[in-house]
């Protein structure tokens, strides 16, 4: 790996420019040093934490029962995945058995929210590769429609379209309202020949695939080396995915496909990210043609701060969200609060491509590599 | 108009640019209105619809706002040439307009190589545009002007070519000649040329305007403003005019030459009315091409326009020129 | 319903030769700019906030308010603190009351500014004395404004329609089912579920 320290700032043809935290494109608060000569870029410094909130330390300072809703904060793009995470592991320390209808409905949530990030990665890395005022911007609103679409369906569910505070220790916290089955399975059907227009928005376009084809090329050797998950991994050729390999509440009753590309450019972690708007909306038909009946939650409703005790272990809980593996490591003495807990962001992660790929880039291309690589800061810096 | 004829040339000549400039104004600004809203109903949305009955004061509304504005000047920025820019920016993009014939007569300056003025005017904006990115010593506005004189240099080639088409076609570079000799067929509908030559002059029009698909220059998500960022109130306000101004002239090229000009059923007077809005058709065309593609990094921008439009360019004036000699008859 | 096994739309361009791939890319062209016409023609999905309300979902979780109890006109809350205590980012204050038949809340002291609106206080009430409201209209310009009291928290209850979720009701919902009467679904419960 080119060490990004031995470069030489002092060549009188480079020029380091900023990408400083505050950009339109930075997608959230990162900070690139870039050296470039030219257009091309030699080296990376990339600078993080300017969103760290502390959520580790906030973790052991709040119970069980209040912290899922601070963890749908880390990747607030997908708060479904997040809180899963910590509630998984929570539960498997306890060993608390989580009933059917529950594990039902946290796939379907899981789902729903995958469909809902995507569609936001799909709109802001158009928007960035075609500005804000050109062609970007109209596939950008188009995707902001459907996702609100989805954002619709969540408030009649939770009350909450962003953060939710779905889940708990035990299971659920809300059931589905009437007439919610109705409503989502027309969304999913509008969202489903909508994502057909995008493509043929996208696909064929020749300045989309200058754009994306060859740029941002992830071996898969690197792939495997560097500890990236997801989309990312899978677009290299490595066929993994948390909810096939390791499968979670009830993922092993539905009927999916893992899309894999071998290509591992930015083309193919946009065709993965594509199949899988069609397999969630699979998943998601298939949980509401069999959704059982009975409890929403093992635990009764949380009544008091003291009313979830996990006895000493430590569990590490992965969750497969929209941006590869979340994983939640949680050490539990007993009492109501956790003693440590160490959060496995997917964007943490797979930031430490980064170095690798932008090295030889030209500046445009930047923008793309970082919009199909899709960090959220919030899970990045906690 | 005999009165008007009376008067010596020279007032004539200044009422008539007194006239044209005003009208270029007032219709700039609601041209902005017109794309905002366009640009909006292709998105699923509104545009601007408070300010006034469905928006209609928000010209208004943003050019006070930008009289209001605080003019910042970056404190190490090179004060002439950084102060100087627009108007040099501005003035060849309203000076396009000088030879644009609105109606048989009526027209600031009907040169005998109008098509040739117009093109080389409207290369001079680069001028103005290099000079507002190096007067803000910004590396961002520098980057920007770089790449925007790469491209505008690229491209004027192939425009012309596409634009010498129908000056072929009528035989002068006149721009009243031209839009004369569409008065039975118009350019466009002429077999597999008109229709070619269109395309292409659409292609390098929106190039060379700097407009989506080829705006890697002002790209807003790497360099956010292009080489504008340092420029606020109303020198910003110029700046923008003047875009808006060189992309209207185009689209009144564009319905000079291809598209029959002031030709349309209807009284005479009625001409200057359609002649508006092909025009504005043209410019629509623009718009809707801009709003639908994300953009293409400046390495392949200069790779088709070298590799691709001019050569094809060059093919079709060839083309057209054999198609002429074959279809005169020999005395 | 489409075909999920149909593999995205993918370029076959490169393969079809120089004139089939100037055609592919026309039409791939022409394609796009159909869609955003196609897109001109359907109707604008803005709502004209705010000449015109959007409805609100009956969980919707809005601003927060005390109630009184809708016979006796009494305040629900008893001050027993349970708010107080969950409240992941500690907004809440109260201060307990004795009195001889039941306690009450002395001072209650929300600090909407910093609430997460997560409805865990709404969850614990044993009373349903907080609830939360179908609307979030409390935007000022003065954040001591926001820092809501008793009297407040009671009047912004009269003034909006509550969500549906009350204490009982939440944790009737997620409480397992007794196993001696055993009908079905704990969502069936009374108060109905919207």
């Amino acid at each position: 790996m080119p060490d990004v320290r031995a470069i030489d700032y002092a060549g009188s043809e480079r020029l380091t420019m900023n990408m400083g935290p505050q950009h339109p494109s930075a997608h959230g608060v990162f900070r690139a040093i870039l050296t470039l000569e030219g257009e091309t870029v030699v080296g990376v410094d990339a600078v993080i934490g300017y969103l760290h909130r502390c959520h580790e330390k906030l973790a052991e300072n709040l119970a069980y029962v209040q912290y899922p809703t601070i963890a749908s904060k880390t990747d607030y793009v997908a708060a479904m995945s997040s809180e899963l995470a910590y509630v998984m592991a929570a539960e498997q320390i306890a060993k608390v058995e989580v009933p059917k209808r529950a594990q039902y409905l946290r796939v379907l949530v899981g789902e729903l929210q995958r469909i809902a990030s995507h569609c936001l990665w799909l709109g802001t890395w158009c928007m960035d590769m075609g500005g804000a005022l050109g062609g970007g911007a109209t596939i950008f609103l188009y995707c902001i429609r459907e996702r609100e679409l989805v954002l619709d369906l969540f408030e009649a569910l939770v009350g909450a379209r962003l953060l939710y505070g779905f889940h708990q220790v035990g299971g659920v916290r809300y059931d589905l309202p009437e007439g919610w089955t109705d409503l989502c399975r027309r969304t999913i059907d509008l969202i489903d020949s909508r994502v057909d227009e995008y493509e043929h928005m996208l696909a064929d376009n020749p300045f989309f695939d200058m754009r994306t084809k060859g740029v941002g090329v992830i071996s898969r050797e690197l792939a495997q080396d560097v500890g990236i998950s997801g989309p990312l991994l899978r677009g290299s050729g490595v066929d993994f995915d948390l909810r096939r390999a390791y499968p979670y509440s009830s993922y092993e009753d539905f009927e999916f496909r893992v899309p894999v590309e071998t290509a591992g450019d930015c083309y193919a972690r946009y065709h993965v990210r594509m199949v899988e708007f069609r397999q969630s909306a699979r998943i998601v038909r298939q949980v509401l043609d069999g959704l059982p009946e009975g409890p929403i939650s093992s635990r009764p409703g949380v009544k008091s701060l003291a009313q979830v005790k996990v006895p000493k272990g430590e569990a590490y809980a992965r969750v497969e969200g929209p941006r590869g593996e979340v994983g939640c490591y949680l050490v539990a003495d007993g009492s109501n609060k956790p003693y440590r807990m160490k959060w496995r962001g997917a964007s943490f992660s797979n930031l430490s491509v980064l170095p690798h790929i932008l090295v030889g880039a030209s500046v445009a291309d930047v923008v793309a590599i970082m919009g199909s690589v899709d960090p959220v800061f919030g899970e990045v810096d906690r | 108009m005999s009165g008007f004829s009376s008067l010596p040339p020279a007032l004539q000549a200044t009422i008539m640019s007194a006239a044209v400039l005003g009208a270029l104004i007032g219709i700039l600004a609601y041209v902005t209105l017109l794309e905002r809203k366009f640009a909006a109903r292709l998105q699923s949305r509104i545009g601007p619809y408070r300010v006034g009955p469905h928006g209609l004061l928000q010209p208004i509304a943003d050019g006070v706002k930008l009289l209001l504005k605080e003019d910042l000047i970056p404190a190490s920025a090179d004060r002439p040439v950084f102060n100087l820019a627009p108007i040099v920016f501005l003035v060849p993009c309203l000076l396009i307009f000088a030879t644009i014939p609105f109606a048989p007569g009526i027209g600031v300056a009907d040169l005998n190589a109008g098509v040739l003025f117009f093109l080389a005017i409207s290369s001079l904006e680069i001028v103005g545009l290099f000079m507002a990115g190096w007067g803000s010593n910004n590396k961002y506005a520098l980057l920007s002007a770089m790449r925007a004189v790469n491209q505008i240099i690229s491209y004027d080639l192939p425009f012309l070519f596409s634009a010498l088409v129908p000056v072929m076609l009528a035989g002068s570079l006149r721009l009243s000649d031209i839009a004369a000799a569409q008065a039975g067929l118009w350019f466009i509908a002429y077999p597999v040329i008109g229709q070619l030559a269109f395309l292409a002059f659409v292609i390098t029009a929106v190039a060379a305007e700097n407009r989506a698909p080829f705006d890697i220059l002002e790209a807003e998500s790497e360099l956010v403003a292009g080489f504008r960022v340092e420029y606020s109130g109303m020198k910003f306000a110029i700046i923008q005019l003047a875009e808006y101004a060189h992309v209207l002239g185009t689209s009144f090229l564009g319905a000079l030459l291809f598209l029959g000009a002031w030709a349309g059923p209807g009284p005479a007077w009625l001409g200057p009315v359609w002649f508006l809005f092909k025009a504005l058709f043209v410019f629509l065309l623009l718009t809707w091409v801009r709003w639908s593609f994300v953009r293409i990094r400046v390495d392949q921008i200069l790779r088709v326009s070298w590799k691709l439009m001019l050569p094809a360019t060059l093919l079709l004036l060839f083309a057209t020129a054999a198609v002429i000699v074959w279809r005169t008859p020999h005395a | 319903m489409p075909d999920v096994e149909a593999p995205v739309r993918r370029t076959r361009a490169a393969e079809r030769g120089t004139f089939g791939e100037a055609w592919a890319i026309a039409r791939a062209l022409v394609w796009g700019m159909r869609i955003t016409l196609v897109n001109m023609f359907r109707k604008p999905v803005t709502v004209h906030y705010p000449t015109v309300e959007r409805t609100f979902p009956n969980r919707f979780r809005g601003l927060l308010a005390l109630t009184y109890d809708k016979e006796t006109g009494e305040e629900n809350c008893i001050g027993c603190r349970l708010c107080e205590f969950i409240c992941p980012p500690a907004v809440i204050k109260v201060e307990m009351l004795k009195a001889e038949k039941r306690n009450y809340a002395k001072t209650f002291t929300l600090e909407l500014y910093a609430c997460e609106f997560c409805e865990l206080c709404v969850q614990v009430c044993p009373t349903d004395a907080i609830i939360m409201m179908k609307s979030f209209d409390l935007s000022t310009s003065d954040r001591r404004e926001m820092l809501l009291d008793k009297d407040r928290l009671h009047a912004i209850g009269l003034q909006h329609e509550p969500s549906w979720a009350t204490g009982n009701k939440l944790r009737d919902m997620q409480a397992p089912p007794k196993k001696v009467a055993g009908e079905g679904h704990a969502a069936a419960a009374p108060g109905g579920d919207a």
